[in-house]
């Protein structure tokens, strides 16, 4: 597994396109983060309000989840380009077998999933510092259990476009059929499906883990929508995962490289 | 010898319904150099690919060193199929380190691989900007990371200039001498003939003929032969079993050697029916007409 991780290192490091797009996530919730806390109601900064411990976390999270889409795309990228290049086909030959292949990369979905969760973090602390007086370990943390949520919630987008990546080869098709299915293809089954059922759907399970701050307000006025809490949700994200991670890998092991 | 590669009835129908490879037997020898023949299409890519685990066969087996395939068994043999693949914005020493980590090779080896195939002073650039020649140098330092006991090269001068395909055949008689077994696809005739000892012809997925180099040269060998007695002489060689075809030119005699025959032989028979021969040559076939006509055949069976 080191050996593994260490051959996605050699790969990743002097990659511009990896490191820009990690500057693009960041750079964006960075900058939502900054927006949302200059906004003026009623001769007050929101700032003071939205970013008070420990409710920061749960609205950080969930802004982060618009971003999940960059770090799929990221992992498209690197996986078509190993078809593009031939370098899967070459790992074969030079000694790794089809498993070490999807291996390798739920490592780069692991290492990418905590680079953007450090990130948050930083995001988090950063603002909340800047917003709080009073600030003891016990405020400080309290609610960043919302943070682990966010990291199952980027693997679980990361290892969709992982699969997608596997199957479709061709980057640009592959980002397409990544973004058709998941803000076009399941956004309609839940319009057309019964809300007892689509609760289980791969991209409402992920989004029930990082849910909207505030939902309970809305669902006094609009009647309750039936949507998995977090703490349900977390156990079907995660067989989602393996499941995406199985299939890749029984896409590969039948076709040729 | 130990056997290196078996392979067992091998088939391969691609999905498009192209019958690539059919009911191929094939054994490679340890310490040989062997040669797969055939023109383009003819399978021996999809050969290579099967054994090198990156196609999948429809039916047959094989094995290597006489075992299934394992990562043990991968880090033995060193191999290109086809082009030359390496990330585009790695340097060649970043892109070998990768391929070391696979084999589990030494770091070290990298700058004497580097020298070996002549990229040492350019080992800091970036593999996009390398021209095809440098491109198919670098696969072939690849695959010798890792010191393997076989190495497996499909076209490995392809794209090379004459000097560039004189140093590759180099390296490839370099490594043999150290008692590695090299397995070579190529449609270039001239370069089986150089440096192989074993061959097999392919056509259309199929095996047409494989064994000795030399021995497959030696079939039909032809003889020209001069002698005072020409009449003489086409009277006995009707009754010769050392020839197997013959016909009268201007002033010699045209014979076709049967197979397990030498000139010696015949030599030997005519002088002990009192014919001395003035002259006796023997002309090689080039594995040109040989080639040619195995290919043409359409009845020859594998041998």
């Amino acid at each position: 597994m080191t050996n593994l991780l260490q051959i996605e290192l050699r790969k990743l490091l002097p990659y511009r396109t990896f490191w820009v797009i990690l500057l693009l996530y960041s750079g964006f919730l960075l900058l939502f983060a900054y927006a949302s806390s200059h906004i003026t109601i009623n001769g007050q900064q929101s700032g003071a309000e939205i970013y008070q411990f420990p409710g920061i976390w749960m609205k950080l999270s969930y802004v982060a989840g618009y971003f999940n889409l960059l770090l799929g795309i990221l992992l498209i990228i690197l996986i078509t380009d190993e078809y593009a290049f031939r370098t899967f086909r070459q790992h074969v030959i030079d000694g790794l077998f089809r498993a070490d292949l999807v291996a390798g990369k739920y490592l780069v979905v692991l290492l990418v999933g905590l680079i953007a969760t450090i990130v948050l973090t930083l995001i988090g602390l950063g603002f909340g510092l800047a917003y709080n007086q009073n600030i003891t370990p016990g405020v400080l943390f309290s609610g960043s259990l919302h943070v682990v949520y966010y990291l199952v919630q980027a693997i679980g987008y990361m290892s969709i476009a992982v699969f997608f990546g596997f199957l479709i080869r061709k980057n640009g098709l592959a980002i397409i059929s990544f973004l058709g299915y998941t803000k076009v293809v399941e956004p309609l089954i839940h319009w057309r499906l019964d809300d007892k059922l689509d609760q289980y759907f791969p991209m409402k399970v992920l989004s029930s883990l990082t849910p909207m701050p505030g939902q309970e307000v809305l669902d006094s006025l609009t009647g309750p929508t039936t949507a998995l809490n977090p703490q349900q949700a977390i156990l079907p994200a995660l067989i989602y995962i393996g499941l995406f991670y199985a299939l890749a890998f029984l896409v590969l092991k039948v076709r040729d490289l | 010898m130990a056997n290196v590669l078996e392979i067992q009835n091998l088939s391969k129908k691609y999905p498009g319904g192209v019958q690539a490879l059919q009911q191929l037997t094939l054994t490679v020898e340890a310490g040989s150099i062997y040669g797969l023949l055939g023109p383009n299409g003819s399978g021996k890519t999809t050969t290579l690919g099967i054994v090198l685990d990156v196609l999948q066969a429809s039916q047959g087996t094989y094995n290597w060193f006489g075992q299934s395939l394992k990562k043990e068994t991968k880090r033995r043999i060193g191999a290109i199929l086809e082009t030359p693949n390496f990330y585009p914005y790695l340097s060649a020493s970043q892109n070998l380190k990768i391929i070391a980590d696979i084999k589990l090779a030494n770091h070290r080896e990298i700058d004497s691989v580097l020298q070996t195939v002549g990229l040492f002073p350019r080992r800091h650039s970036a593999f996009k900007g390398f021209s095809l020649g440098m491109k198919q140098r670098l696969a072939l330092a690849a695959a010798l990371l890792g010191d393997p006991e076989v190495l497996v090269l499909d076209e490995p001068t392809n794209g090379l200039d004459p000097q560039g395909i004189a140093e590759v055949r180099g390296i490839i008689q370099q490594v043999a001498a150290q008692g590695k077994t090299i397995i070579l696809a190529s449609h270039l005739l001239d370069e089986v003939q150089k440096v192989c000892t074993h061959m097999a012809v392919l056509q259309a997925g199929k095996l047409k003929v494989a064994g000795r180099v030399d021995a497959i040269l030696a079939q039909h060998d032809q003889v020209i032969i001069r002698t005072e007695n020409i009449t003489q002489a086409l009277g006995l060689l009707p009754q010769l079993p050392q020839v197997s075809n013959f016909r009268q030119e201007e002033n010699y005699l045209m014979l076709t050697l049967a197979n397990g025959y030498s000139s010696a032989d015949l030599n030997q028979a005519f002088f002990q029916s009192g014919i001395i021969l003035s002259e006796l040559t023997v002309r090689k076939k080039s594995l040109e007409s040989q080639f040619l006509d195995i290919i043409k055949d359409k009845n020859t069976s594998p041998a």
